[in-house]
């Protein structure tokens, strides 16, 4: 063995013990320890690196247990916690959002439906309407007799409707006199049933203007009820 | 949910992923003093090393995912990731002054070898550390990353070279110079104190 060998390999012969081998197998290493006996240079170097190796041994025992100090883990596990509550929150925030998205468009859909069938109806009525416009103009040209009837009688529904909504209508128990006043007041039609004229009682509260017709003693004698 | 001492790296690493403190503890109780005790014999300073303990940490907290069980064990992926921030802390600081680490109580770091000795005992040995330890400081990253793996952490080649992501040939002849580069400034050293002594 020459002496770069002896480098590269001796030096580490010397803790047996302690130290891997790496690879050198028995025959080198007696090889090397042969050198060793034979060149004192090498000798020397070994002894140097003996020693040397020693004061490593100390330092290694040194540091063997050191350990990083508790503040280490301390301030770990504080940002593992901030991280992962971060994240917790994140994703509840985001089903949170795409929960809100999604009701928002189940709403959008439903009322774009609700309108889109009040606009359906309201063109089935109109169209409805329209036809019964067109079949009464049929009606009017399928026959005038038909049409002299119909008109008689709207006549006369008018006039209905004139007699009881242009005239005066006598209150029952009420004096007829000469003399006798106008008033337009606004009341209750609740109250016409205090003048003893029939009621309907589901309309009792609807104000409406009528016209009365006052006396001379200031009682009311008669009721009209003005267009 | 109890945690197994016996779970392995990579369970505890996937229950740490969903955000189980416990799991994350035990992966860094199980790892944390052999990455800082190669910090701390790679810098020589107390501060850098846990500062390095910490950011492979933080890194593996932020990106778990990045670690592939395919490509090796867990281990050798946080070394892997405490080397380069060594590296980068080297590059920054080229030659910091060795600083003995101090303990949480404030001792010193080596403390440990204190014993029954004499004082002045325990004074010689004292300055044979700090010797050694300036003289691993000082030496060169890659030849200090192989003398600290192989000759402090006791470390096989095989091994080294895994850690170091590079071939066995490499680690063997870093670590060759670098023994002759720690020889000689150990040699230096020796003669420094007592050329002082005879210049007396």
């Amino acid at each position: 063995m020459k002496c770069e060998e002896f480098e590269a390999i001796g030096l580490g012969l010397g803790r047996e013990g302690s130290v891997p081998l790496n690879g050198v197998d028995a025959t080198e290493r007696a090889a090397a320890i042969e050198h060793a006996n034979a060149c004192p240079r090498c000798a020397a170097l070994q002894e140097s690196w003996q020693e040397a190796q020693t004061e490593l041994q100390a330092l290694r025992v040194t540091t063997q247990d050191a350990s990083t100090p508790l503040r280490v883990e301390m301030r770990l596990r504080q940002e593992f916690r901030i991280r992962h509550r971060t994240a917790k929150a994140r994703a509840a925030a985001v089903v949170a959002a795409w929960a809100l998205a999604a009701a928002a468009v189940v709403v959008g859909a439903v009322s774009l439906r609700n309108w889109q069938g009040a606009q359906h109806r309201t063109t089935q009525s109109a169209s409805g309407l329209t036809k019964n416009a067109s079949g009464a103009n049929a009606a009017v040209q399928a026959g005038k007799t038909t049409n002299v009837i119909d008109s008689k009688s709207t006549n006369e529904n008018a006039l209905v409707a004139d007699n009881s909504a242009g005239e005066f209508t006598p209150l029952p128990g009420s004096l007829e006199t000469d003399d006798a006043a106008i008033v337009r007041v606004r009341v209750q039609r609740g109250a016409l049933g205090a003048l003893g004229l029939p009621v309907n009682q589901e309309r009792a509260g609807e104000w409406i203007q009528v016209d009365l017709l006052v006396g001379v003693d200031g009682q009311p004698q008669a009721v009209r009820l003005p267009q | 949910m109890r945690i197994s001492e016996q779970a392995t790296d990579d369970v505890l690493l996937r229950r740490a992923a969903k955000g189980d403190e416990d799991a994350f503890v035990v992966l860094y109780r199980r790892h944390q003093a052999a990455l800082y005790r190669f910090g701390l014999r790679m810098t020589g300073n107390a501060w850098a090393a846990e500062e390095i303990v910490q950011d492979v940490f933080m890194t593996l907290m932020r990106e778990p995912k990045k670690y592939d069980a395919a490509r090796g064990a867990l281990g050798a992926y946080l070394f892997g990731i405490a080397r380069n921030r060594v590296m980068k802390h080297l590059e920054r600081l080229p030659r910091e002054v060795p600083l003995n680490g101090q303990n949480e109580d404030g001792s010193r770091g080596g403390a440990g070898v204190v014993n029954a000795f004499t004082p002045a005992h325990w004074a010689e040995q004292q300055e044979r550390m700090e010797r050694v330890r300036a003289a691993v400081l000082d030496l060169p990253a890659e030849f200090r990353e192989a003398v600290v793996l192989c000759e402090l952490e006791e470390r096989s080649y095989e091994e080294a070279a895994q850690l170091a992501g590079c071939p066995i040939g490499t680690i063997r002849s870093r670590l060759h110079r670098g023994r002759a580069l720690l020889l000689a400034k150990l040699e230096m050293l020796r003669d420094v104190p007592r050329r002082i002594g005879a210049a007396r």
